[in-house]
């Protein structure tokens, strides 16, 4: 695989918190927290790789929701 | 003076236990030391007290491909094997490398930084670092 730029290792690093934080999700509903991460990121891989400012805003984005989801309050995904 | 140590609780294990032994005993697993003619059922006794003994290649690699195996992603599992690499002969993409290193985590209990996962792009990589971990099992 080519070398990643640094955006796309900030793309990853954020894939691999989200993951994290499904572990910390309560077993029976694990599944539904990763199926929804899972499908986030895949939705934007057609973004051009040089469309920086569509990355940089989903990175956000993503960094928002992951906050928002990771609040123990939140133990099931519908 | 490992081997000193092995023949002496080798031989309190044997003074100590002469019946249970054949309990502990489980013939199935392979011995490592072929030169040294105690039974195995010995050896049994003094594994359990040195468990310090790390993984082995074959097992990790074992495990790894157990995992890629279940893993949903895996375009192709004829191609899977020590060498394989996730992209190019897996059809892996970032995310799904990302996901297989995360599973690798859980399956060892360890947790590899970001910058030594980014790096791992094959079985034989992923051998490699786990079996550089003093604390994955």
């Amino acid at each position: 695989m080519a070398r990643l730029s640094g955006l796309q290792r900030d793309v990853l690093s954020l894939y691999r918190q989200c993951l994290r934080a499904v572990r910390e999700k309560p077993s029976d509903t694990r599944s539904h927290f990763r199926d929804f991460a899972r499908a986030e990121f895949h939705k934007n891989q057609g973004v051009g790789k040089k469309d920086f400012g569509t990355i940089e805003y989903l990175l956000r984005r993503g960094r928002r929701q992951l906050e928002t989801y990771q609040d123990p309050g939140i133990r099931d995904l519908h | 003076m490992f081997r000193t140590a092995l023949l002496r609780s080798a031989r309190s294990a044997v003074r100590a236990a002469p019946r249970c032994q054949a309990s502990i005993a489980r013939p199935a697993r392979a011995f490592a030391q072929p030169k040294q003619i105690i039974p195995a059922a010995y050896v049994q006794a003094v594994r359990s007290y040195a468990s310090s003994a790390g993984l082995s290649q074959d097992e990790v690699q074992g495990r790894i491909m157990d995992l890629l195996k279940n893993f949903d992603k895996v375009q192709d599992a004829s191609k899977l094997n020590g060498e394989s690499h996730f992209h190019n002969d897996l059809g892996l993409d970032s995310l799904d490398t990302v996901e297989v290193v995360m599973a690798i985590e859980e399956e060892f209990s360890i947790e590899i930084p970001d910058k030594e996962a980014d790096a791992i792009h094959s079985v034989k990589q992923a051998v490699e670092y786990i079996l550089r971990q003093p604390d994955a099992h």
